[in-house]
């Protein structure tokens, strides 16, 4: 049986009239130790879909299940790490990380806890800013912040929305390293959600693409089989790499090409009768009407970038 | 050099020169001692002191400061019951301001919690809110006088400790200081990151958690901005509830020495309440600037 899935979920927002479907028919399952990697567009539904998982976002039709049972509301054993962090910034992070331990482990006792914590800031390797407060910190070191935060509760699944959408390339760089190697040493279940591809192929086992058809669909899913621990140097030239990377960047390109709406627009092309000027000595030019203006109306199919 | 130069003239020179001009603009408006000599009925030369200017019984500054002296050098002293140094007065009134404030604060904040955070109850009473925040002090005043007219604790030598008039007086103050904390608190309920809120969803937070390791915290700076307009509108309030219970204070006084033509003073509260406002409203933005989370 498959760890967490989603079955024929579909979702709109707005009121009927003005509704605009975000998703339809999403069929998503992972199973236990899998490292998944959804890719799409900005905008595309990809936070919506990762909150259905969540529990965040319920969906119109369809279910979202994890180990069978009906997913209703959020609860910790689905961690979400935020896009933007999501950290209490009057909270130090040692405290950020001990408001989900204390809300988690309630049985446990205060050594025991604490131990815990100061486990998941050293995972990060965060040891040394574990009495900062956030905003002392930066994008990155927040960001680890909110993973070990995530970690510390000890989810079933690791669910990712654009985790490092916000940081810099070079610190990007490090902390797909940092989480890869979190990965291997736990194996939990994670479902990342990216909108780069390299970044997908480079941390996953399975990278499957959101197509920006409207409303969003999940494509095939992809098998990547390249060994771990990936090199991100050397992986630029592993020809599997190449391939995967063409081939998932011309579904998405495919997909968005298809896409593109076409609409007929009424186009008045300018055709005036010239003013009959052979009656201007009479008292009949009193009546002139004028150049006349006929109209010569044309349809044409126009295509509008999406 | 240049830098402290600059400084010096822009933020202390300059506001001395408004100040002087609006000392001249005083002296000019107000009215002046003419002293005529005239011959009276018995043949006798008298002396007669007459009020003459543009507004004959405003005091000039130099009389406004000789009439004052005595009260602001003996700032603490006691001749009667209305007539005490201005410290001690502003002192009396400071100490109601705060009792009634306090009040505000307690009724206030959690109103405005309710209001931010249930739809519901801020329609039902986003009416009432709105026609009773604009209503005077001077209106509320004789309402707590009918509401709290039983209220009377005795000390053991008979004197009445807290009577009717002092439970208006509260009444009157924390009704008209708490509508900025009221609505500051709720707007600030409303503004709290959906990202906050989704963390306590997914971390399961208990109602009472999510309250104060969440909202409570990410309130505090809009709560404290109501706060500090709180406290300007109950020292606002003051004066008139002095004024109608004739509690002594500086509106009490200001009102006596109205009575009692002495018009000097009259300024003196004045410029006290001023400058006691201006002071309140300085150490409240600092501490309000202490909560300012990121």
């Amino acid at each position: 049986m498959p760890l967490i899935e989603i079955k024929g979920a579909s979702k709109g927002y707005g009121l009927p009239g003005s509704r605009t479907e975000v998703l339809k028919n999403i069929n998503l399952s992972v199973e236990e130790g899998e490292f998944v990697v959804i890719v799409g567009y900005s905008g595309s539904g990809k936070s919506t879909l990762i909150n259905l998982l969540s529990g965040l976002v319920k969906p119109d039709t369809g279910t979202a299940l994890i180990e069978g049972k009906v997913i209703t509301e959020p609860g910790p054993d689905r961690g979400l790490v935020f896009q933007n962090y999501s950290l209490l910034p009057w909270l130090t992070v040692e405290e950020n990380i001990a408001l989900a331990v204390d809300e988690v482990f309630k049985e446990w006792t205060p050594e025991q806890r604490k131990e815990h914590i100061a486990k998941h800031i050293a995972m990060v390797k965060l040891s040394h800013a574990a009495q900062k407060l956030p905003k002392e910190l930066s994008g990155g070191m927040r960001q680890r912040v909110s993973v070990a935060r995530t970690l510390a509760m000890n989810p079933k699944v690791l669910l990712m929305d654009e985790p490092l959408s916000a940081l810099d390339a070079l610190t990007r760089a490090q902390l797909q390293d940092e989480i890869s190697e979190i990965w291997m040493s736990n194996k939990t279940t994670v479902i990342w959600i990216t909108n780069d591809p390299d970044e997908a192929i480079l941390v996953a086992d399975k990278v499957i693409p959101l197509l920006p058809t409207s409303p969003a669909t999940l494509g095939e899913t992809m098998i990547v089989d390249i060994e771990r621990p990936r090199d991100r140097k050397a992986i630029n030239h592993d020809p599997k790499f190449k391939k995967l990377r063409a081939e998932l960047i011309s579904t998405l390109l495919d997909a968005k090409g298809r896409n593109k709406v076409k609409s007929s627009v009424q186009i008045s092309l300018p055709d005036i009768l010239p003013e009959d000027l052979t009656y201007t000595n009479s008292l009949q030019f009193l009546n002139r009407t004028g150049p006349k203006r006929r109209s010569d109306n044309k349809r044409e199919e126009v295509e509008v970038a999406a | 050099m240049h830098l402290i130069q600059r400084y010096k003239l822009d933020s202390i020179i300059l506001p001395l020169g408004a100040i002087l001009v609006c000392c001249l603009l005083w002296y000019v408006i107000a009215g002046k001692s003419v002293i005529t000599e005239k011959i009276d009925d018995f043949g006798d030369k008298v002396k007669v002191t007459r009020r003459a200017g543009l507004s004959a019984d405003l005091p000039t500054p130099v009389e406004t400061w000789t009439a004052s002296k005595l009260y602001i050098t003996e700032p603490f002293a006691k001749r009667g019951e209305l007539d005490q140094g201005i410290l001690r007065f502003t002192w009396m009134s400071l100490v109601l301001v705060v009792q009634g404030y306090f009040i505000a604060l307690v009724i206030g904040t959690p109103i405005g919690f309710c209001l931010g955070l249930s739809k519901k109850f801020a329609t039902a009473f986003d009416p009432i809110i709105q026609v009773l925040r604009p209503v005077s002090p001077l209106a509320w005043l004789p309402l707590g006088m009918i509401l709290f007219s039983g209220v009377k604790i005795v000390n053991g030598d008979g004197r009445t400790t807290f009577g009717a008039s002092d439970a208006a007086a509260l009444f009157t103050i924390a009704i008209c200081a708490m509508w900025p904390t009221v609505m500051n608190t709720a707007v600030g309920v409303r503004a709290v990151p959906q990202d906050y809120l989704n963390v306590a969803k997914v971390l399961k937070l208990s109602r009472s958690k999510t309250l104060w390791k969440v909202l409570v915290p990410a309130t505090l700076p809009y709560m404290f901005t109501g706060f500090r307009l709180s406290l300007g509108i109950a020292w606002l309030v003051i004066v008139a509830v002095e004024m109608l219970t004739g509690r002594p204070g500086v509106g009490g006084f200001l009102w006596q020495q109205y009575n009692a033509n002495s018009y000097a003073h009259i300024i003196l509260c004045i410029l006290t309440i001023g400058v006691v406002g201006y002071i309140l409203d300085r150490l409240m933005s600092v501490v309000e600037s202490r909560f300012k989370t990121a």
